[in-house]
């Protein structure tokens, strides 16, 4: 068995080696990595259930490929039938917005961050279906409990899918040249290494534009890396903080060896100049790398990932797009749903599913980071681990409203950018964000825990609309 | 008049070139990336004006690997059906307000009006509300309701201008010979107008044509997405944009409808010009 | 005798229906049931469930109770409703002047007769044509602060020596908005004011040349007064499109860098939707609504005057 398994190991190195794995990964045999003996929740799907999903274009075709596939094998097997619909990544939310408000729509909508807990009363409660993936692959990484789980009622509103997670990408030699074997996880060392890169000509760059993916991600983590954050467990703002004052004066330091233009990036521009080979260090997915294998090899051979660096809190502190399914309770199917969903994350699914995705949406259940295309090539092995390694939205406060607007106003993001490109002093620029901030976090609405009771009760007849 | 050449060249050459120049240059730029591999896009050493290794890979892209043509249809059909819807109700409006003066024709001519200050970025989510209760989610038809809610306005205007400019005599002397307001209507006021019907079908066109709210929300299948919704839903993935195929979808989503533009530009002018001076 | 008493009847009926169809007031309100009808399911009817919205405290998928202008108070407090409000009205002013000046420029260069005058119309339609949202790729592709073709001839030509960071600094990325807002705009004032042009007598023209009267002069007495309604028009509608732009600052800049280029339409929809605040992003719209009709109103005075 071992054996066998160690001649898949070489035969993925070798598929891997030749180009983009993608489809041949998905049918190569595996250990499975399910524990034994767990039963699924007793789920019968509607008779000719029809199921409407509306989930991203993809980021990478083969996620596409073995998601139809998967999905036709659950029609074949429960004579359902599935419409899925893909759009912009950016625009499932205003549609889901749009489906919970009209209360009526797609059934399962595959959303990002905070969706689930923009309207908690109008998801299907998927606790079993939760509890059971969860006790049979090894556990749901923690931030997935922060993330699909209403705080009010304790009950699962999403199942997390994982997500498009980002790491360090760098370019090998030129970080050689410098002095070092990879970009150092300790922050402060990292910033040399970015003020030695930039000395030899290849500068660094991270997004400052209003990029919902890249620029959300790195000026999180780079806030709660040195103890900075928007809120404390309670919804008060806390942003105004000496934690704060601290990664803003390290960010500056960042953001001088950074290549100029860097304050207009949205989500492609790092994508492009570092395969223009413009810089040498960027916070990205795989899709560089991807691109990359197929139409520039040398880039392809000299880059590799690490993981984001760590700061003075000692851990770290992630922030990744995250992906969570949830289903409306409007739905005449919820039954056929729920096994859907659950179908699709079972093993001989997911597998050969994320598989398939090569590297580009890391899991949120733990057993699947054993999956052999986390070790098939070394460059990929990073993004097996940002799942375990991050933090929610809304750090360290409740998801919601609040942490939603917060993210879509770009308040961390012109935080970092007031300091860097607009020359504000950190007090100045955290005094702004704290003012920001306070416009989402006092309303009674942002803050489930303390609402006062009357609001809810009227919610109650509200939302079970047929 | 007798113009030097010197002096035509300067006033008029010289201007025109620069505009051409300017207006046309993003259309350039278009079709050199819709050649362009995707390799040359991001080489920096290479000359961006020029393109060195021509493709016809993302043609081929956008024409096999994506519906295109499905979604220039839908996009045909929803304009031309709400273009038509405005021009008709717009016609009837325009001319009972700005003819008949009618007991609260000035308040109508403002409400309709006003109507188009609405910004449809709000209207989207009540909007929704409606049309699903109406049954008509996800169906093309959605669009055809619900855009003339701004070709009306606008063309009602457009048109109320039109028979404002256009003498009233013709009207009455057939009037006075008999023929009922409806006929007068039929028979002389139509045809009179048709340089600003054609105008203001023009321009309704154009706008229905571009709309990309409305469509992003209340359009799910890739079927029955119309051209702007469906490159940029399905073209962008991630933080990856397909360059060359959204280019090459841009350019021949607007290059034929230009030319027959150009046909119906002509024909306007000539209709607007021929009828005023009879 | 019946047949007759009945066909005197219909006959009645038919006089009765002709005269009423000759009453102003009833045929007015007939031939204004159509527009009207679908103005008011479409329009009317959710715009007032939109005004209602502005005034509660709704977050995407939850009722909100009512809180009167909460909202505005609360929008009048933040300092990035202020700068947008000034985004906007900057945006507006600028993009429309630049438009109707140029977009008169190249009417009157147009309105000659010309070889190619055909090819020339149609390639001057064609950014009116394109969906917006793909022009505002290309241009967001031309601005990119790395690979702009646009830096790159000027640092051929040796006229800069880096490369411009055309969105990422706040006046650069107004400046390069409002570039493709007028490139946009341009057409539409160019052949709506190129038909207005062509219906003015050459007659007049010619008796003012023959008076002495020099091109300017000609301008100013002949061409300027009769095309004003027209062009009244024209600016009405397009500083109505300016004003409410959002697609183009949405693919280009997302009201980035540090919100210099959000506009109110960006900023309703990220609120709203985004942000989920659907009460407050009603709220911002209901800000556009008392300005632009304003703006109406007083291009609608002057045309009155014009009648």
């Amino acid at each position: 068995m071992k054996e066998k398994n160690g001649l898949t190991r070489r035969d993925f190195l070798k598929s891997t080696a030749v180009g983009i794995a993608g489809a041949g990964l998905a049918s190569l045999p595996f250990e499975s990595v399910a524990q034994k003996g767990v039963e699924p929740p007793p789920l019968k799907p509607e008779k000719d259930a029809v199921l409407r999903v509306l989930r991203w274009e993809v980021f990478v075709q083969g996620d596409k490929d073995l998601w139809n596939k998967n999905t036709k094998k659950w029609e074949e097997t429960t004579g359902c039938k599935v419409m899925t619909e893909y759009i912009s990544w950016e625009d499932v939310r205003p549609k889901a917005a749009m489906a919970a408000s009209v209360g009526a729509g797609h059934d399962i909508v595959l959303g990002w961050h905070d969706d689930p807990h923009l309207y908690p009363d109008k998801l299907l409660d998927v606790t079993d279906i939760a509890t059971y993936l969860g006790k049979k692959y090894g556990g749901w990484e923690p931030v997935c409990y922060k993330y699909a789980i209403n705080p009010r009622t304790n009950r699962w509103i999403a199942i997390p899918m994982g997500g498009p997670v980002n790491c360090i990408n760098y370019r090998e030699s030129w970080v050689k040249e410098v002095g070092y074997e990879k970009p150092p996880s300790n922050i402060f060392e990292f910033i040399k290494m970015c003020k030695k890169l930039k000395e030899k000509g290849h500068p660094p760059g991270f997004a400052l534009g209003h990029a919902v993916g890249d620029g959300n991600n790195w000026t999180h983590h780079w806030l709660w890396a040195f103890g900075g954050k928007c809120v404390d467990k309670d919804a008060n703002v806390v942003i105004n903080s000496p934690e704060t004052w601290n990664a803003l004066e390290a960010v500056r330091e960042l953001y001088d060896t950074l290549i100029p233009g860097t304050a207009s990036w949205l989500d492609p521009h790092n994508n492009k100049a570092f395969l223009a080979g413009e810089i040498s260090v960027t916070t990205n997915g795989i899709s560089i790398y991807a691109a990359a294998k197929g139409k520039w090899p040398e880039i392809a051979n000299d880059m590799n990932h690490v993981n984001m660096p760590i700061g003075p809190v000692g851990k770290p502190t992630e922030l990744h797009l995250f992906n969570q399914a949830f289903i409306f309770k409007y739905t005449r199917f919820p039954n056929a749903c729920k096994h859907y969903l659950m179908f699709m994350l079972e093993e001989p699914q997911a597998a050969p599913w994320i598989n398939a995705m090569i590297g580009y949406v890391g899991p949120s259940l733990k057993d699947y980071k054993k999956l052999p295309i986390w070790t098939s090539d070394p460059k990929i092995t990073p993004f097996r681990d940002c799942i375990a390694n991050m933090l929610w939205n809304g750090y360290e406060g409740p998801e919601g409203p609040a942490s939603a607007a917060a993210m879509a106003e770009y308040v961390v993001v012109d935080l970092i950018g007031d300091v860097c490109v607009r020359g504000k002093s950190p007090k100045e620029a955290a005094r702004i964000a704290e003012q920001r901030l306070l416009r989402y976090y006092k309303k009674k609405v942002s803050v489930p825990k303390k609402e006062a009771p009357a609001p809810a009760k009227k919610e109650v007849p509200a939302a079970p609309k047929k | 008049m007798i113009e030097s050449f010197w002096s035509k060249f300067f006033r008029f050459y010289v201007p025109l070139i620069i505009f051409v120049i300017f207006l046309l240059f993003p259309f350039y730029w278009m079709f050199n990336t819709s050649l362009k591999p995707m390799k040359e896009l991001y080489n920096l050493k290479l000359n961006p004006f020029y393109v060195h290794q021509p493709t016809l890979e993302n043609m081929k892209t956008l024409l096999f690997d994506t519906i295109f043509l499905r979604w220039m249809y839908n996009t045909f059909f929803v304009a031309i059906l709400s273009t038509a819807i405005s021009l008709g109700a717009s016609l009837l409006a325009a001319y009972a307000i700005q003819r008949l003066k009618f007991k609260t024709s000035g308040p109508t001519g403002l409400a309709i009006f006003f109507g188009y200050l609405i910004p449809p970025t709000i209207l989207f989510i009540p909007l929704a509300t409606i049309i699903f209760d109406l049954r008509l989610w996800d169906s093309l038809w959605s669009l055809v309701l619900t855009y003339p809610t701004f070709l009306i306005p606008f063309c009602t205007w457009l048109l109320m201008g039109y028979f404002k400019s256009i003498p009233k005599e013709m009207e009455e002397c057939a009037m006075i010979d008999g023929a009922s307001r409806l006929r007068v209507f039929w028979r002389i006021v139509i045809p009179l107008c048709l340089p600003g019907i054609f105008s203001a079908g023009i321009f309704a066109f154009t706008l229905s044509w571009n709309e990309f709210l409305y469509a992003l929300a209340f359009i799910s299948t890739t079927e029955s997405k119309t051209v702007p919704i469906g490159l940029v839903t399905e073209l962008v993935r991630g933080d990856v944009y397909h360059w060359g195929p959204l280019m090459t979808g841009a350019l021949l989503a607007s290059v034929p409808v230009a030319l027959v533009y150009s046909f119906f530009v002509e024909h306007y002018v000539a209709g607007l010009t021929g009828a005023l001076k009879e | 005798m019946q047949i007759q008493a009945e066909e005197r009847g219909w006959l009645r009926l038919r006089n009765a229906f002709s005269t009423l169809m000759e009453n102003r007031n009833f045929l007015g309100f007939l031939l204004v049931i159509p527009a009207e009808a679908i103005l008011f399911i479409f329009l009317a009817y959710p715009f007032i469930l939109g005004l209602w919205l502005g005034f509660t405290d709704t977050v995407i998928g939850r009722k909100g109770d009512f809180i009167g202008v909460g909202n505005y108070v609360s929008l009048l407090k933040d300092s990035t409703f202020w700068l947008v409000t000034y985004n906007t009205f900057l945006y507006t002013i600028v993009a429309v002047l630049f438009k109707a000046i140029l977009g008169f420029v190249l009417a009157i260069i147009l309105n000659r007769d010309f070889k190619a005058k055909g090819l020339v119309r149609a390639i001057i339609l064609l950014p009116w044509i394109i969906p917006t949202a793909l022009s505002a790729i290309v241009f967001w592709w031309l601005y990119d602060s790395t690979f702009s073709a646009i830096s790159w001839s000027l640092i051929k030509m040796g006229l800069i020596n880096h490369k411009i960071d055309f969105l990422g600094d706040p006046t650069n990325a107004r400046i390069s908005l409002i570039v493709a807002n007028v490139w946009r705009g341009i057409p539409f004032f160019t052949i709506g004011l190129l038909a207005g042009l062509q219906t003015i007598d050459p007659t007049l023209y010619e008796a003012a040349a023959i008076d002495g009267a020099g091109s300017w002069k000609r301008f100013r007495r002949i061409t300027l007064p009769l095309i004003l309604p027209l062009l009244a028009v024209i600016t009405t509608f397009s500083t109505i499109w300016t004003f409410g732009d959002f697609q183009l600052v949405w693919v280009i800049t997302k009201g980035g860098p540090a919100n210099a280029t959000h506009l109110f339409g960006t900023l309703s929809f990220q609120r709203a939707i985004p942000g989920g605040h659907f009460g407050e992003g009603a709220a911002i719209s209901n800000f556009i609504l008392p300005i632009l009709v304003l703006c109406v109103l007083i291009s609608f005075k002057y045309l009155k005057r014009e009648d």
